[in-house]
């Protein structure tokens, strides 16, 4: 009985002890993921040509929206000002205080407005700006909003390199 | 035993140590993250929630992160003209709602009635005379509220939960006149 019992506590130490390098591993992956960089299928058409409409992976790094190195010309990921659990991928236009021209509706017509960004805000659109529910919709939105920069595409292959 | 030796049974010794204490900070930091946090407040604009000196309070990012943040609730919020900065007012409104607030209270009786958009929430300081808040910047995308404030920790003497309605006594002058009977 006794011998039972002892071979049991070994199992189960062992079990632990491999439990904890994986917990361990995914410890790494998770601050990885959130702080440095990590993959993102992006989808939608609201940047074609620069990703395609059925989904490209790329690499987005967490360390430039921290440091405040985010600016015009870079495509970001943000989480949508209209649905919080959404993360939306689109490009930065103008940052603080710059004057933004756009049109407004370029589908329908030639009509466009000219807009100051307000402090704090950061205006982007999407490259397809015919498909594409951006600033020009929803505003400014605040720079806290911005999650991370898109970086290059790993997937599909032919596409490989950086944005 | 070797030079060697000992100086190679130095260094895993100190490997291990600063793996224990490596793994302390990591539970530290998703504790911090994920459940949570503390945060120093001061301004006058949350008076008479929150005194014009530093405060410590504790906030939760569960309701926070599931969208469970609504009206009355205290919110720390990253400001919507500062990334850098972090603001504490109160959720008066969510998406949908219909809000009358005074513009400027100091100066006019003037209101104004906004409904909040999608995503959005209006926060705004319990010291109306002295906050700058949605009133000034607008409704504010849920996605910047940072924690809910729950519980306060420091000064001990209004060691407490915040409630979910602006106090309307100072919660220290509380305490004072509690201890004298007479």
């Amino acid at each position: 009985m006794k011998l039972l019992f002892g071979k049991w506590t070994a199992i189960a130490k062992e079990s632990i002890d491999r439990a904890a390098i994986v917990a361990k591993f995914l410890c790494l992956l998770h601050v990885t993921n959130t702080y440095i960089f990590s993959p993102t299928l992006v989808y939608g058409p609201s940047m074609l040509p620069t990703l395609n409409l059925t989904g490209d992976v790329v690499l987005s790094e967490y360390v430039s929206h921290r440091l405040g190195k985010v600016g015009p010309g870079d495509v970001v990921l943000i989480q949508s000002p209209e649905n919080p659990r959404k993360m939306i991928t689109k490009r930065v236009v103008a940052m603080e205080g710059e004057v933004v021209s756009f049109l407004v509706d370029p589908s329908r017509s030639d009509r466009s407005r000219t807009v100051v960004v307000p402090k704090g805000h950061v205006w982007i659109q999407g490259d397809n700006i015919y498909a594409s529910n951006d600033s020009r919709n929803f505003g400014p939105i605040p720079y806290g909003l911005i999650q991370g920069k898109v970086w290059c595409r790993v997937w599909p292959i032919d596409g490989f390199g950086s944005l | 035993m070797s030079l060697f030796q000992l100086w190679a049974f130095i260094v895993k010794e100190a490997l291990d140590k600063s793996f224990l204490v490596a793994k302390f900070f990591c539970a530290v930091h998703v504790t911090d993250t994920y459940l949570c946090s503390t945060a120093l407040v001061h301004g006058p604009s949350m008076l008479p929630t929150f005194n014009l000196t530093n405060e410590i309070v504790l906030l939760e990012r569960i309701s926070t992160q599931n969208g469970k943040a609504g009206p009355g609730d205290v919110v720390v919020l990253r400001s919507p003209e500062n990334p850098r900065k972090f603001v504490t007012k109160r959720i008066i409104g969510t998406e949908g709602d219909n809000i009358t607030y005074i513009v400027d209270p100091k100066n006019s009786d003037r209101t104004e009635t906004i409904i909040v958009p999608k995503g959005h929430v209006w926060v705004q300081g319990d010291n109306i005379y002295n906050s700058y808040d949605s009133r000034n910047f607008g409704p504010v995308p849920y996605g910047l509220l940072q924690g809910k404030v729950f519980w306060r920790i420091w000064p001990a003497g209004v060691f407490g939960s915040i409630g979910r309605r602006p106090e309307t006594v100072d919660p220290a002058l509380k305490v004072v006149e509690q201890s004298n009977p007479s």
